[in-house]
């Protein structure tokens, strides 16, 4: 049984109150934070109100739902109307939202605890959570280690049991890489199944946002939750629901492991998805060994097309209707320029630049429209593949979490971290849905992680063969932090 | 191949300064991000043009009059305000 549903058999047994719960993440919060850093906001006050009325619900002897009283955390892209939301960067101070992103919304109807907003790379733009105004979060299994990103806060404190789950959002792997690194959970859905309403934009054909949890069965549970149509998200279509087959047989159903795939990636790494492979094998699935040479571009195609997009959807920060704003400044471009360079950290600068020079005019063709293009040449791929096959078998990451500081030292091409997100763009650039389970450890015992991608809206189909390989497969370890139930 | 003079322009269109000490070590870096961009010039794939990942159309609403986000809610977040509008001031 997953841990939702654990905690929540213990809450309506009443073996526990729901605000003793709670009190028992917001004390572990005070106790690990500070080392692990992955919180820029609690919440205390919200959610022992939340809390409160909860076991009033329970004590009126009320049924309660599956969701509800259980604390769960936000990244902090995702807007919270009246409680900060920064990006993780300098340019958001002091802004508070005004309406409830909706995911948010649909996750207070079920009557969760939000216990605060999680640490991220600024603006989502990075693969270590180190690109935070407010540094980043730590690896549970290691402080000397990153816990990956963006969504590095949500995966750090899911990891480190200062929340039950978390909502991440997932641009080129930044849900899916995180958990890898720290050994959970991460799903995301296809592009259109959950609404981006109150997602603060990095790049908006490629944003989703979806869970960071403990266990399969959380994700399916969530996923079913949040993926809803939503008029306030013109690309938001909903998905179908993926508990009701999760936990299915799967003799009979195919995978395919793309061999372009493990081009490039660490050997270890490597071999724990092949092993995995091997287990499914044994539980009467097909494996099948195809090409997919698409997969050489889809890197660049990602992001010529991310930066392009974050250098139009940044434009709004101008100093003039919410954050931060220049102190000195001598007229209105100079306003906009200084609050722009001082609000936006390095990495995010150099996206804006890249992403303007690739949509500016002499070079629109050769890079912007060319990629477009090629990201329908990775689409059709994709669907080729998937007439083969029901599921794509990959590793989530080619190595295990960075070295804290690793990715920045002056040593280090900034080009290495775009590369190390290989595994995980190509899914976002073909809008499909993908879920990374840990698969293993390396010889330091961090954290290996695998991940199924499916066809569009088949999140069901890739999270059943999750679920059937948690069930038999590697035991992701517990860390010494947080609270254990 | 990136030129600081490239740098200069892009920057002024993306609205960021660039300071004069940094210009050569960005101008380095950005021309190792534009190779990198450049190895899909040599990718000839015989793709159509290519639309949106979903093959959506846009979604319109019925054109009726809804209630708005209440306009001293918004100036709450704004730096500075005055008389339901966002202040700019010429210099500070």
């Amino acid at each position: 049984m997953g841990q939702i549903k654990r905690l929540h058999e213990k809450l309506t047994a009443r073996e526990i109150t729901c605000v003793e719960l709670t009190q028992r993440f917001l004390d572990a919060i005070e106790n690990s934070n500070k080392e692990l850093n992955a919180y820029i906001t609690v919440t205390p006050e919200t959610a022992l109100a939340q809390a409160k009325a909860v076991d009033e619900k329970i004590a009126r002897g009320e049924e309660i739902g599956l969701l509800e009283g259980i604390p769960m955390t936000l990244k902090d892209n995702i807007s919270t109307k009246g409680i900060a939301t920064t990006c993780a960067s300098r340019i958001l101070t002091g802004y508070k939202p005004i309406y409830d992103a909706t995911v948010y919304e649909l996750l207070l109807k079920e009557g969760v605890v939000m216990l605060g907003k999680t640490n991220m790379d600024e603006f989502a733009m990075g693969s270590s959570c180190e690109t935070s105004c407010f540094g980043g979060a730590k690896n549970p299994h290691s402080l000397d280690h990153v816990a990956g990103g963006s969504s590095g806060g949500a995966a750090s404190a899911v990891g480190a049991n200062l929340a039950v789950y978390g909502l991440g959002s997932d641009t080129g792997g930044s849900i899916r890489q995180p958990a890898s690194f720290c050994g959970i959970v991460g799903l995301k859905p296809t592009y259109g199944a959950v609404s981006r309403y109150g997602l603060i934009a990095y790049a908006s054909s490629f944003d989703q946002i979806g869970p960071i949890t403990h266990d399969v069965e959380d994700a399916a549970i969530i996923f079913d939750a949040i993926a809803k149509y939503d008029e306030r998200d013109s690309t938001s279509q909903g998905s179908e629901a993926a508990l009701p087959t999760l936990y299915d047989a799967i003799a009979g159903k195919r995978i395919g492991i793309a061999n372009q795939y493990l081009n490039g990636v660490r050997e270890d790494v490597k071999d724990a998805v092949l092993e995995a492979a091997r287990l499914y094998e044994s539980m009467g699935a097909q494996i099948v060994y195809f090409d997919l040479p698409e997969l050489d571009f889809a890197l660049p195609c990602y992001y010529i097309l991310a930066m392009a997009e974050a250098s139009s959807n940044l434009g709004r920060y101008d100093g003039i209707r919410y954050g931060f704003k220049a102190e000195h400044y001598n007229g209105i471009h100079d306003m906009i320029c200084r609050t722009r360079s001082e609000g936006f950290g390095k990495e995010v600068q150099r996206r804006i630049l890249m992403g303007t020079y690739v949509l500016s005019a002499g070079y629109y063709d050769a890079y912007y429209k060319k990629a477009v293009n090629l990201r329908g040449a990775i689409v059709a791929a994709f669907d080729r593949a998937f007439e083969q096959v029901d599921a794509i078998l990959a590793p989530t990451a080619p190595v295990t979490a960075f070295r804290s500081g690793y990715l920045f030292g002056e040593e280090t091409d900034p080009l290495e971290q775009y590369l190390s997100d290989i595994c995980t763009v190509p899914v976002n650039t073909a809008g499909l849905p993908a879920v990374s389970v840990p698969c293993g450890e390396d010889s330091e015992g961090l954290p290996i992680g695998m991940q199924l991608i499916g066809r569009k809206f088949d999140e069901k189909t890739i999270l059943n063969l999750a679920w059937q390989y948690e069930q038999r497969g590697y035991q992701a370890k517990e860390t010494k932090w947080g609270v254990k139930l | 191949m990136v030129t600081r003079e490239d740098i200069e322009n892009i920057a002024l269109l993306s609205k960021l300064f660039v300071d004069e000490k940094d210009l050569d070590s960005l101008t380095e870096e950005m021309q190792k991000i534009v190779a990198f961009a450049d190895t899909i010039s040599s990718v000839q794939v015989d793709t159509g043009e290519f639309d949106n990942i979903n093959n959506l159309s846009n979604a319109f609403r019925a054109d009726e009059v809804r209630e708005s986000l209440p306009v001293d809610e918004i100036l709450r977040n704004a730096p500075e305000q005055a008389e339901d509008h966002f202040l700019v001031r010429k210099r500070a």
